[in-house]
């Protein structure tokens, strides 16, 4: 999490400084620099193109992918390397070169999970389609990775 | 729904940037070339339809589903 953007809740002065509406976290305040350009945006909610990355202060590695556009749409997300150290869908690989350009180590890749109400154990991963981000120019797309090797429902925790 | 009739090696164009052309029609398959700009998702509608109502599914989630899947991750 080295290169994450600091955390938007911080309050400034900054005329640059945003002031959303999110249903998690009330108020927030987000620099223009934190700002994740979503296009397309996520299938379903391709409407809605801005994003915030909010980290989850609990020592565990989920993040939110809130939507400044709209205060109570938000994604848990995880660096799908937490769940499988080796994962290297095919079509991804193109993709990150293309969306790399100069500086590689600025992709961040993300799996958005869902969580059950009530079964948190049952929480899902979607590796079909890892959200890909290029921190430096905070351009991101969801890419679609049609592989029979990974599912848009992986079991995160043990069964 | 717009219908249209269209041969082999004919193509449509959806607005100025989005190319369709039959490549091939053989018995009850047809293959389909698409040119299109890359901020326009082209998928095959059980894909598109599978990723759109994961995201719809995952969208519901709440402070308190975190907070337990964090739980449960610092247990492991």
């Amino acid at each position: 999490m080295t290169n994450m953007a600091p955390n938007p809740q911080a309050t400034s002065s900054d005329p640059a400084v945003l002031s959303i509406e999110t249903r998690n976290f009330g108020s927030i305040e987000v620099r223009s620099d934190q700002i994740i350009n979503l296009e397309p945006g996520l299938l379903g909610f391709t409407q809605f193109h801005r994003y915030v990355i909010i980290e989850h202060h609990q020592e565990a590695p989920f993040l939110w992918l809130q939507c400044l556009d709209k205060a109570d749409l938000a994604f848990v997300v995880i660096d799908p390397r937490f769940l499988l150290p080796d994962y290297h869908p095919g079509p991804l690989a193109q993709i990150l070169r293309d969306m790399a350009g100069e500086g590689p180590e600025e992709i961040k890749v993300l799996v958005i999970l869902t969580i059950p109400p009530g079964k948190p154990q049952d929480m899902t991963a979607n590796l079909m389609g890892p959200v890909v981000i290029n921190l430096k120019t905070r351009q991101g797309r969801q890419v679609i990775v049609d592989d029979p090797n990974y599912s848009h429902k992986h079991q995160v925790m043990p069964i | 729904m717009l219908i249209l009739t269209r041969k082999s090696g004919e193509g449509l164009f959806i607005g100025d940037d989005i190319r369709i052309t039959i490549l091939e029609i053989r018995g009850k398959q047809i293959r389909l070339g698409i040119e299109a700009p890359p901020s326009v998702i082209v998928l095959r509608e059980e894909i598109y339809r599978r990723i759109q109502e994961e995201n719809l599914q995952a969208a519901g989630t709440r402070d308190i589903d975190v907070t337990e899947i964090a739980q449960l991750w610092r247990q492991k």
